[in-house]
């Protein structure tokens, strides 16, 4: 029998970077792929690899993440022994706190090895989409009597200063360690993917929640100093697939690539299959007129307009005459008769009056509230949000979660915002 | 609904649905794409809060063991309560096979007891509805009929099809006549019955065989108090192709009669973790429903696709219905067919067209589960495909009226 394995999957972060989609939601809760959530990959993963012991440590927003995880049935996680449990930052233990940070997250709940049978601690991140069978990991990290394994990924050179990223001798063992450089020789990224030695982890930890300095943050903190102090950090370099989705552009091109002719993995594979907490559906229903190309189309659709290079989640109602081109329209969406979508994000339920035009003019004005996130030509609209017939949006707007008709009086210029009812900068 | 206990039979070999009941009960043949037949009483049950239900199941139920497993989609998997598969069973006084209906309720008439239930609502596994059971079984209650009899019109050229009965003006059924030619009125029997317990205790003592023939018609026959409930909504008996192909495109139609996307009142079914429909640069989709795990890159209309069914560019598929997992290679064109699960039709294949064969078949094609149809070949409307078949059966044309046999999955001819 396989020893014990448990996981730790960080899901607490705020993924600001992803603007309104995680506004209301954890990163990791985020709808991917056209029926998947975002840590959807790593549970599976998880499952996948004969894992199904895990903690999942949460804090920022966590109510859609807790309703989506359940009681773990759809990884086969509602077990008697092990399965799934959410940890939710809490008061009552001697240190108790919000979680400063990813070390710290880990470090409040080390009472969850405690009694334990584990040799190894696997801490995965819930924000990113790939499929890998974390066996290897355990099979490469005990052939090189590591005491860490770092799961690292190679970059192109000019994103070095978005990750964490490791350099490394001949042997693969980890000589160097930046977070988020400005240049670097070395392109491997740590993919937030990290097997310890259970009382490596544990010393680590401890000592760190005793250094004020710390951030308590494993890429910033931890790895830098368990490398530079000489402890054997290895780092296994993975060859296939593996995204980052933490920001709108990142998010859109992963999703686009999905529904393109090539996706980068096929969640239907049965070496891998990942799973989700599916609702009762019927069939995609497609309607005498309809066109669809080049798309993802999830169960409980209806289509009688044109979509083309577009991923729709469960229970989009595209109308007569209605064009949804380049975009991503969450569930229960409804694009009425008539209306165009160009290059446009729209979370659940919002309704698009008919004839409305979403995502018009010029793409080079970046939004007037988030310019860092949001000036690639793509257009947001949140969740459950009003567009009233006719009304035309421009590229690089933003329309917040729950805006109301009645709000929207006139057409929205490139970059322009109009924010909900209960908005947050 | 503690005082109640729901038979499902679901026993039927089918014969009247050739290679699709070969190695699967009636009830558990794919529907509407993503469900079985069964999903639609189950459904019900679930929805009208039936919590103790028996499904009787005697022909291949392999499948359908599998589709209801512990009953968790229906949310029947509960600790004392839920859904209990009554498979024949041997004992030292008696053979086990059921011979009938009547004889199958009767041979688990002990679980019957065991819960104590007032009465016994006895339903079919192969009707496609939606029905809330709770109207009808106030409906009884109200009236204190001794048994009730859910009752729908049906028209009078169609019932050959059917029990049809005659209902008196208050209600009451005083005669059942089974598939007469000619019918006096429109009312047909459903096959959906609630008893007393003590009613159908008493006539199954007489070792009847058909709950209709000998259970239900001598009753009323003898005057005993049987009630009539009209059902207004969508009912369909698919059990026969005719039905079952009609049934299955009138959910495409451009108003389809039942809805299977009421929020209120969704069909639940065992869903396997499928990626979404995947539809590519070449594809055509028109009136037609397709499930999760599809990809499509060639021509659908007006047909009913189970979840991961490939169609291949330049593939056509027209007024079909195709099983899960099915593959339709380049250029394969099937029209009027219905292709049971992991068959693949190969490259430039002509299946179906519009008319020929034996009546019964309605000049539709039937391919048996996974008969491999190699590239180019011919198979005329009227013409049914054995289960498993291979390359070597499909030397020429297979003409209209013409059954491939069935062949096991190592290899013999069944």
């Amino acid at each position: 029998m396989r020893s014990s394995r448990y996981a730790f999957i960080l899901a607490g972060g705020v993924g600001s970077r992803l603007c309104l989609l995680s506004e209301r939601r954890a990163k990791p809760a985020v709808p991917f792929g056209g029926k998947y959530r975002i840590i959807d990959f790593t549970l599976s993963n998880c499952v996948n690899s004969g894992i199904y012991d895990i903690g999942v440590l949460t804090q920022y927003r966590p109510t859609s993440l807790n309703r989506h995880v359940g009681t773990g049935r759809a990884w086969d996680l509602d077990r008697s022994r092990g399965g799934i449990q959410i940890l939710q930052p809490a008061l009552g233990s001697i240190q108790s706190d919000w979680y400063q940070g990813t070390a710290d997250a880990i470090y409040q709940n080390l009472i969850h090895l405690r009694r334990r049978r584990v040799d190894q601690v696997l801490v995965l991140s819930g924000d990113h989409v790939y499929r890998m069978d974390y066996d290897v990991l355990y099979a490469y990290h005990l052939a090189n009597r590591a005491s860490v394994t770092v799961a690292v990924t190679e970059v192109p050179e000019h994103t070095v200063n978005q990750f964490g990223i490791l350099e490394t001798d001949p042997n693969g063992r980890v000589v160097g360690f930046q977070e988020k450089p400005r240049k670097s020789v070395s392109r491997l990224a740590s993919m937030g993917v990290y097997l310890f030695d259970r009382d490596t982890l544990i010393r680590w930890l401890v000592e760190d929640a005793g250094i004020e300095s710390s951030s308590h943050d494993f890429g910033k903190d931890l790895l830098p100093r368990l490398v530079a102090r000489g402890e054997s950090v290895f780092a296994y370099k993975f060859p296939d697939y593996w995204q980052d989705v933490g920001t709108l552009d990142s998010y859109y091109d992963a999703n686009m690539a999905f529904a393109g002719e090539k996706p980068p993995l096929d969640p239907a594979d049965p070496d891998g299959v990942v799973h989700t907490q599916s609702a009762d559906r019927p069939p995609v229903a497609f309607q005498i007129g309809s066109h669809a190309r080049n798309s993802l189309i999830a169960n409980g659709c209806r289509i009688a307009g044109t979509v083309e290079r577009s991923v729709l989640f469960p229970g989009v109602s595209v109308e007569a005459g209605a064009v949804v081109r380049d975009s991503i329209v969450m569930h229960d969406t409804v694009v009425s008769r008539g209306a165009v979508l160009d290059r446009a994000i729209l979370d659940k339920e919002v309704q698009v009056g008919a004839g409305a035009r979403l995502g018009v003019g010029d793409a080079s004005v970046p939004n007037r509230v988030c310019p860092e996130h949001l000036s690639s030509g793509l257009l947001l609209v949140g969740k459950g949000a009003e567009l009233p017939e006719g009304v035309s949006v421009g590229r690089n707007a933003r329309i917040g979660a729950g805006v109301t008709r009645d709000r929207i009086t006139s057409d929205i210029p490139p970059g322009g915002v109009v924010d909900g009812p209960d908005a947050m900068h | 609904m503690a005082d109640l206990v729901a038979l499902v039979l679901s026993g039927g070999g089918g014969e009247r649905v050739s290679v699709l009941s070969s190695e699967r009960a009636v009830s558990a043949i794919p529907f509407g794409g993503k469900y079985r037949i069964v999903d639609f009483a189950l459904s019900n049950c679930r929805h009208s809060d039936v919590e103790y239900i028996g499904v009787l199941t005697q022909h291949a139920p392999t499948s359908l063991h599998d589709h209801i497993g512990a009953g968790r989609p229906w949310d029947l998997d509960r600790r004392d309560h839920g859904v209990m598969i009554l498979q024949p069973y041997l004992t030292r006084g008696t053979s086990g096979w059921y011979r009938g209906t009547a004889d199958a309720i009767a041979q688990n008439w002990d679980v019957v007891e065991d819960l104590k239930c007032e009465r016994v609502l006895v339903l079919s596994g192969d009707h496609v509805y939606r029905m809330d059971y709770r109207a009808l079984l106030e409906h009884h209650g109200a009236t204190g009929a001794a048994l009730t009899l859910g009752v729908t019109r049906v028209p009078p050229d169609q019932s050959r099809r059917f029990g049809m009965a005659t209902v008196d003006e208050s209600g009451r059924v005083t005669r059942l006549i089974e598939k007469p030619e000619h019918a006096a009125g429109s009312i047909a029997s459903m096959g959906i019955y609630v008893f007393e317990t003590d009613v159908l205790r008493r006539a199954l003592t007489s070792g009847p065989v058909d709950l209709v023939a000998d259970v239900i018609t001598p009753l009323i026959d003898s005057g005993a108090d049987a009630a009539a409930f009209e059902f207004e909504g969508y009912w369909e008996d698919v059990g026969t192709i005719g039905s079952y192909y009609r049934a299955s495109l009138d959910l495409v139609a451009e108003h389809p009669r039942l809805a299977l996307d009421d929020r209120s009142w969704p069909i639940l079914t065992r869903d396997e973790e499928r990626p979404p429909v995947r539809v590519s640069d070449d594809a055509s989709i028109e009136s037609s429903l397709i499930s999760n795990g599809c990809r499509i890159a060639g021509t659908v209309s007006r047909s009913v696709l189970s979840p991961g069914v490939v169609i291949e560019p330049g593939a056509r598929v027209e007024d079909s219905v195709i099983f899960q997992d099915v593959v339709i290679e380049r250029d394969a064109h099937v029209r009027r067919a219905i292709v049971d699960k992991y068959v693949q039709l190969g490259a430039g294949a002509r299946i179906g067209g519009d008319a020929g064969g034996p009546e019964w078949l309605e000049g539709l094609v039937l391919i048996g589960k996974d008969a491999r149809v190699p590239p180019r070949a011919r198979i005329e409307p009227g013409a049914v495909v054995g289960v498993g078949a291979v390359n070597e059966d499909f030397a020429g044309p297979v003409r209209a009226g013409v059954r491939l046999p069935n062949r096991t999955w190592y290899g013999d001819r069944g």
